[in-house]
């Protein structure tokens, strides 16, 4: 077997014991990597009900066949655990050396199980697994943990951290590392704070197994360059994804005030040419020629990393158009390990809900220095309002009531990424069927709907493009494990992904091999989702109620009048159900499943729920 | 006739604008609009006024807020 180490790296920080088990060929041929294993391990390995903050639940980076060699854009890694914010699985990718590093030290797999008797820095190097005390950096934030280790490893090390946010069990803290990179959005730095695990720290020193590594070389190098060549040529990385703000603006899917409007006046302020003239530094991840962080002074002096979704839900939806200010809190985001996303939408929940009369306080919309507070409250849970900001928007909006469940901006949990689907029919499908909740990164398909499509169709057509990005961003790109930037970015053909795969693997993939992986995934994603929700309906699958609500309109600009039909809606999400196989309630037939050869696991949903 | 254009992400500094008001033929189309501001028409791009998707041969009018983007991806 090439391409794989074949080996798992099982750690227990209870009894501070470490196991290298094997896997074989055909566990590596059906799941791939990243996503598709971590998904696979924790159904087998996690019972139902399991409290995701508890020590029973597991903490896992899972690498691919291409992640760590150099190619396009290979230096990511995939977090994933049973999410504090979701209730099932939950997952997120995010730049680390640890990719290159945990296959160098012989490894696709870590996982972490158990709860450390004291705060902890796991330190794996090759077979050499170390449990060194971390209380001298508890309590500090993600920048001057990973400085931390720096001064004693070196820069070379993989490294994941968490910052306050995962120590205190805030609900969306993410796990952090090298200057700027962030992953793991539904809660994944929690788990680790839930284990007492503050930083895992990764030296690899052997090669990493590939059929023909010299092939592999040349090919993964070249097409590096090639890649860089595109960006110069097309300029994308001189504001990377922040242009798309000023797309968002004109065709009217900004989110701008809890999502309540769609476009602002003063958006400019924010924008990518803004932030480009800002610049002071640009940051990214291993093995990439597009690096995509531009990094600015905040208000405070700071070195913060923009993209777009920080200026989008730091800025735009909470009507802060000040850079420098946008730029604090998503420093202190950074700092804290928590989601730049779901802490935008938490803190316009709740300054909607003040506006609104669903609970009363001193927020407003445009106060960025309260909202600095407010971020610094939520990481340390402190006090009532701290402990309830931590908790994310939907369980605020549980505890709120007077109907603010409408407007608490996500879907099963996770807060909704910065667009704003009011009325963009396909998108809101996007984000209603994400596999783990209303994440941006599985299908974006909202210029698709604008050039190619009427904005106002609900047809199937949108929701085949769900489902062809699905399989690639949220399939492909995910247990591979790579960037999908080169790609949907710049237009790298898709057919060189195949390429890598079978250079590094030996074996003699195309994309529809990839397609059925992908479609095996989101399957077991949604049997996890069963499995902890018997009850499921299709309701589960709805974006937030507000962008059906016509009272809700835009008063001007392009979508005046309009919101999403619900009634419609319901007739594009049945679309994608009867394409993917699934369901009235979201769930794979039997059928399917069989198809996706998932029998064993469908027996296993079928002791806690009924299959059709 | 006089409309304005807004240019959005890298194509601001190929047309070496981002905004402006400018006075053209009338009838002129999205594609001669394109060739006008001398953008290259290979170049994958999304033409909208006034929030709308233009077709490349439908003719423009007077006032028109007219932005050209990039095809993003959404990150």
């Amino acid at each position: 077997m090439y391409g794989w180490t074949g080996h798992i790296l099982r750690v227990n920080l209870s009894a501070k014991s470490h196991k290298k088990e094997s896997f074989n060929e055909d566990f590596a041929k059906k799941w791939v990597g990243g996503r598709g294993f971590a998904v696979k391990i924790l159904y087998d390995e996690l019972k139902p009900g399991v409290d995701p903050l508890g020590p029973d639940n597991k903490f896992i980076v899972a690498l691919g066949p291409i992640a760590g060699i150099p190619a396009p854009n290979t230096g990511k890694a995939v977090v994933a655990a049973k999410s504090p914010l979701t209730g099932f699985y939950g997952d997120g990718n995010l730049g680390t050396r640890v990719s290159e590093q945990l296959r160098k030290a012989g490894y696709d797999v870590l996982i972490v199980e158990g709860k450390a008797d004291r705060p902890t820095m796991l330190y794996i190097e090759d077979d050499k697994v170390e449990f060194l005390p971390a209380d001298e950096v508890w309590g500090q934030g993600t920048y001057a943990t990973n400085d931390w280790i720096y001064g004693r490893y070196g820069k070379g090390v993989g490294v994941l951290n968490i910052g306050q946010g995962g120590e205190n069990l805030n609900r969306y803290a993410v796990v952090r590392s090298l200057e700027g990179r962030a992953g793991g959005r539904p809660g994944m730095g929690a788990v680790m704070g839930s284990k007492l695990l503050k930083a895992i720290v990764v030296k690899g020193t052997k090669p990493i197994p590939q059929a023909d590594p010299q092939a592999m070389k040349a090919l993964g190098t070249g097409d590096l360059k090639k890649v860089q060549q595109i960006d110069k040529q097309t300029g994308w990385s001189i504001q990377s994804t922040t242009g798309v703000l000023s797309f968002c603006n004109e065709v009217a899917g900004l989110p701008v005030r809890n999502f309540r409007k769609t476009h602002h006046p003063d958006a400019w302020k924010i924008d990518g040419e803004r932030l480009n003239a800002a610049r002071i530094a640009t940051y990214g991840c291993p093995n990439c020629t597009m690096r995509c962080g531009i990094t600015i002074h905040d208000k405070e002096g700071h070195e913060s990393e923009l993209d777009y979704e920080n200026i989008g839900l730091l800025g735009a939806n909470l009507e802060i158009f000040d850079l420098p200010q946008v730029g604090s809190l998503n420093y202190l985001c950074d700092e804290y390990g928590l989601d730049t996303m779901s802490a935008g939408c938490v803190l316009s929940f709740y300054a909607d809900a003040i506006d609104h009369g669903a609970t009363s306080g001193d927020f407003k919309f445009g106060d960025a220095e309260r909202a600095k507070e407010l971020l610094r409250l939520a990481a340390h849970r402190e006090g009532k309002l701290g402990n309830l900001l931590a908790e994310g928007s939907l369980r605020m909006a549980r505890e709120f009531g007077r109907g603010s469940e409408a407007y608490a901006m996500q879907v099963k949990g996770l807060e909704v990424a910065a667009y704003n689907c009011k009325f963009i029919p396909g998108q809101a499908l996007a984000f209603g069927v994400a596999a783990i909740g209303a994440h941006h990164r599985e299908a974006w398909i909202i210029t698709f709907e604008i050039k190619n499509t009427t904005r106002e169709s609900y047809g199937p057509e949108k929701a085949a493009k769900v489902i062809e990005l699905q399989r690639i961003r949220g399939g492909m790109f995910e247990f591979m494990v790579a960037c999908r930037f080169p790609w949907i970015e710049l237009g790298w053909p898709l057919e060189n992904y195949p390429k890598y795969f079978n250079t590094a693997t030996g074996l003699n993939w195309g994309l529809e091999d990839m397609w059925t992986t992908a479609d095996r995934i989101y399957a077991m994603i949604k049997l996890h989702f069963l499995r902890e929700f018997p009850d499921v309906t299709r309701k589960a699958d709805f974006p937030p109620a507000v962008w059906f609500d016509p009272l809700n309109a835009d008063t001007e600009g392009p979508i005046a009048g309009q919101v999403l039909d619900a009634e419609k809606y319901d007739g594009l999400l049945q679309h994608y159900y009867d394409q993917r196989g699934y369901d009235r309630r979201g769930i794979p037939t039997k059928e399917t499943l069989k198809k996706l050869d998932l029998l064993r696991e469908a027996a296993e949903a079928e002791k806690y729920a009924h299959l059709t | 006739m006089k409309i304005k254009i807004k240019m959005i992400g890298p194509l601001m500094y190929e047309a070496g604008f981002s905004e402006k008001e400018i006075e053209i033929p009338a009838a002129t189309t999205a594609d001669a609009l394109i060739d006008l501001i001398k953008i290259s028409r290979q170049r994958p791009k999304i033409v909208t006024r006034n929030g709308k998707a233009v077709a490349p041969g439908e003719p423009l009018e007077e006032g028109d807020k007219i932005a050209i983007s990039p095809i993003y991806s959404g990150g």
